[in-house]
């Protein structure tokens, strides 16, 4: 029987990582569990540093990184100079507690923030888009 | 609405009205508040004997920090304080030089203040009476409890107090630990109730009036746990408890059923729901130390309660509702007849609360207590047959759950085997997913939502040189003091937890010779090892 190509591809993987804070883990499984529903790999990667999730980033040949952001946004520009810095173009996503005024500079680097409250669908249809996956 | 299956959040169905044949024989004529099985109240005459305690979580950024906020509460009409200590430090043990603290520097203090040591606690309680204040010293996470206590009680010692004088709670909380929030290096469940035991014996001899552990459902029902869940998963975590202490046999049972009978439960937006939940834990309590332990003294069944409201239902979106949301969960533990409240804060989902938001706290508290004349009265629910039956559908279905855990080898195999984590991932699962369909309405959220909400708040910013002030004070410790002694304790330190000696009883040592966190830290993590959290992908 024929099979469509795009049903032969790899599914798109997805590095999910903590960035800082304490070990809260709903948000980071829920958000998880919902992306893996939606056909990706994820690489749940619990809490990392900049330069592990760059090397697994890099090593494992990730589509997106999420980030899981509970703390303050320079932790969190930490972890994008790093990634620029190594020269990996992966996008970036990020979820979490990100007052309105980190959201702003995150944005204006790139990252698509979700705040507490935003849909599981929302999140699921931007990793499509970013990672260019089929539904 | 037709079609549409009501439901408690717990998925307990529910009619449109309840009359006296949904009231269990047992709950129909139940003895009055204050007598056992406590069904009905801890005490006879309720919230006219005494009112509860306001007793709100605070900590951020520097020692100085803490003892400002903590002031700020009392002088508002706290009647305690719990201290919170800064989270990446603390719940791994780490001092602020650890390299995982040191590559996310810019987030310490951000949620408690750094205290590494004896004299930072002092510096925390600053202008703090000890003797006049019932403290929670910190130490939620289990293996940062003994460091915690330590700290509180050497300050004191220090200050020319005696142990004996002090009022408080210790937590060394198992939900917390292993299923709420598992810190990146903590020790395994084990050594965790090894070293609780430790905690209880040490109290029993020397801190009369310090309750030593306290485990809270709220961060099991916070992760997912649901209502009877809770209650379940709280009480076998309790029963682990006490055969693990009656098996060592240095605590009498009745002293020992008193320790572990202070507990703290979560309080979110199902309202009726809840207050059964409490209703329901006080008679269990009080059942499961007669029935498996023997237990007739009726003052030592007694379960006294604290209750948080949830954090999760404080929304992101239009922060000044949460006002309205701590308002509704604290009036249904005022009417289930908790002994303790601390009301999560209105920019909750945003950052620790700014001092605007502690107040609202606290008045919200103190306006249920002053205006209200709802202390007048015990149980004003007890009779209803809607609570009656709700009572006790919520207390049959957490021994149901009890049953489960023991079946999965009782509370350690089953935090050990990621059971309890299955059951709240799926329930974290369910609750989302009911968001996205509208089973479940949150108000700004997902119903009546706004595109932008121009009363918006950013959130408290704290203190953003935490990390540093942390790294000078920790580089003057080590000069100062005396380093023999500081070496003499670890090493004692080391040995007692080898041998299986008291680890609460060296802690306190070490920390008196100025030994730092992250050099307990060390110690335990040698000699104990580090746990796996059991979820993955």
């Amino acid at each position: 029987m024929e099979v469509p190509g795009e049903f032969l591809m790899a599914a798109k993987r997805i590095l999910m990582a903590k960035t800082s804070l304490d070990g809260h883990w709903r948000g980071i499984n829920v958000v998880s569990r919902a992306l893996r529903d939606g056909g990706f790999e994820v690489i749940l990667a619990g809490m990392v540093t900049a330069d592990t999730i760059a090397r697994v980033a890099a090593d494992e040949d990730v589509d997106l990184i999420g980030l899981n952001v509970g703390g303050r946004v320079e932790v969190v520009e930490r972890i994008l100079d790093t990634l620029e810095a190594q020269g990996i173009k992966t996008p970036v996503f990020a979820g979490g507690t990100i007052p309105h005024y980190a959201e702003e500079k995150l944005v204006k680097r790139g990252v698509k923030c979700f705040p507490p409250g935003s849909g599981l669908d929302d999140i699921v249809a931007c990793a499509r888009e970013l990672t260019g996956a089929t539904a | 609405m037709t079609g549409k299956e009501w439901t408690t959040v717990s998925g307990v169905p529910l009619k449109p009205a309840y009359g006296p044949e949904d009231v269990p024989l047992a709950y129909r004529n139940p003895s009055a508040p204050g007598a056992v099985p406590y069904l009905r109240g801890a005490h006879a005459l309720g919230y006219r004997s005494k009112p509860w305690r306001i007793f709100q979580l605070s900590g951020f950024g520097n020692p100085e920090d803490e003892a400002e906020r903590i002031r700020y509460l009392l002088a508002k009409g706290g009647t305690g304080f719990i201290m919170e200590h800064d989270r990446m430090t603390a719940d791994n043990l780490y001092d602020v030089d650890h390299p995982e603290v040191v590559a996310r520097r810019e987030d310490v203090g951000i949620s408690g203040a750094v205290i590494m040591s004896v004299r930072d606690c002092d510096l925390a309680l600053t202008g703090i009476d000890q003797a006049a204040n019932y403290a929670h010293a910190g130490g939620g996470v289990a293996q940062h409890a003994p460091f915690a206590m330590a700290a509180y009680w050497n300050v004191a010692l220090r200050r020319g107090l005696k142990l004996e004088q002090l009022n408080g709670t210790g937590q060394a909380d198992f939900f917390l630990t292993y299923i709420g929030c598992p810190p990146l290096h903590q020790i395994p469940p084990a050594a965790a109730l090894k070293i609780n035991c430790d905690i209880v014996e040490f109290c029993d001899s020397r801190l009369p009036n310090w309750v030593p552990i306290s485990m809270a459902g709220y961060n099991g029902a916070d992760s997912g746990l649901n209502a009877y869940q809770e209650l379940g998963a709280l009480f076998a975590c309790n029963i682990a408890h006490l055969d693990e202490v009656k098996r060592r046999g240095n605590v009498p049972l009745e002293k020992l059923a008193t320790a572990l009978g202070g507990v703290s439960f979560r309080m979110a937006m199902d309202f009726f729901e809840d207050i059964c939940k409490i209703r329901a834990a006080r008679k269990m309590w009080h059942d499961i130390l007669r029935d498996r332990y023997g237990i007739t003294d009726e003052r030592a069944t007694r379960l006294r309660i604290h209750i948080v409201t949830a954090g999760s239902a404080m929304t992101y979106q239009e922060p000044i509702n949460n006002v309205v949301r701590g308002t509704v969960m604290g009036l249904s533990a005022v009417l289930a007849g908790v002994q303790s409240m601390g009301i999560s804060a209105y920019d909750e989902a945003l950052s620790v609360p700014s001092e605007q938001a502690h107040q609202q706290s606290v008045r919200a508290q103190q306006i249920l207590m002053y205006e209200t004349n709802l202390t007048a009265v015990t149980d004003p629910l007890g009779g209803s047959y809607y609570v009656e039956a709700l009572t006790a559908e919520l207390e049959e279905r957490a021994y149901g759950f009890m049953k489960e855990i023991e079946n999965a080898g009782g509370f350690i195999s089953a935090l050990e085997s990621g059971m309890l984590h299955g059951v709240a991932s799926e329930n974290q699962m369910r609750l989302e997913e009911m968001m996205g369909t509208g089973e479940r309405e949150i108000v700004g959220v997902n119903v009546h939502t706004s595109d932008h909400d121009p009363f918006g708040i950013d959130g408290f910013e704290g203190s953003i040189d935490a990390w540093e002030k942390g790294m000078s004070r920790l580089e003057k410790l080590r000069k100062e003091r005396d380093s023999d002694a500081a070496k003499r304790a670890i090493a004692d330190l080391e040995a007692v937890c080898t041998n299986g000696g008291n680890v609460m009883e060296a802690t306190m040592n070490a920390v008196g010779d100025d030994v730092t966190v992250g050099e307990i830290g060390e110690v335990y993590r040698n000699v104990f090892g580090s746990w796996k959290f059991p979820v993955s992908f």
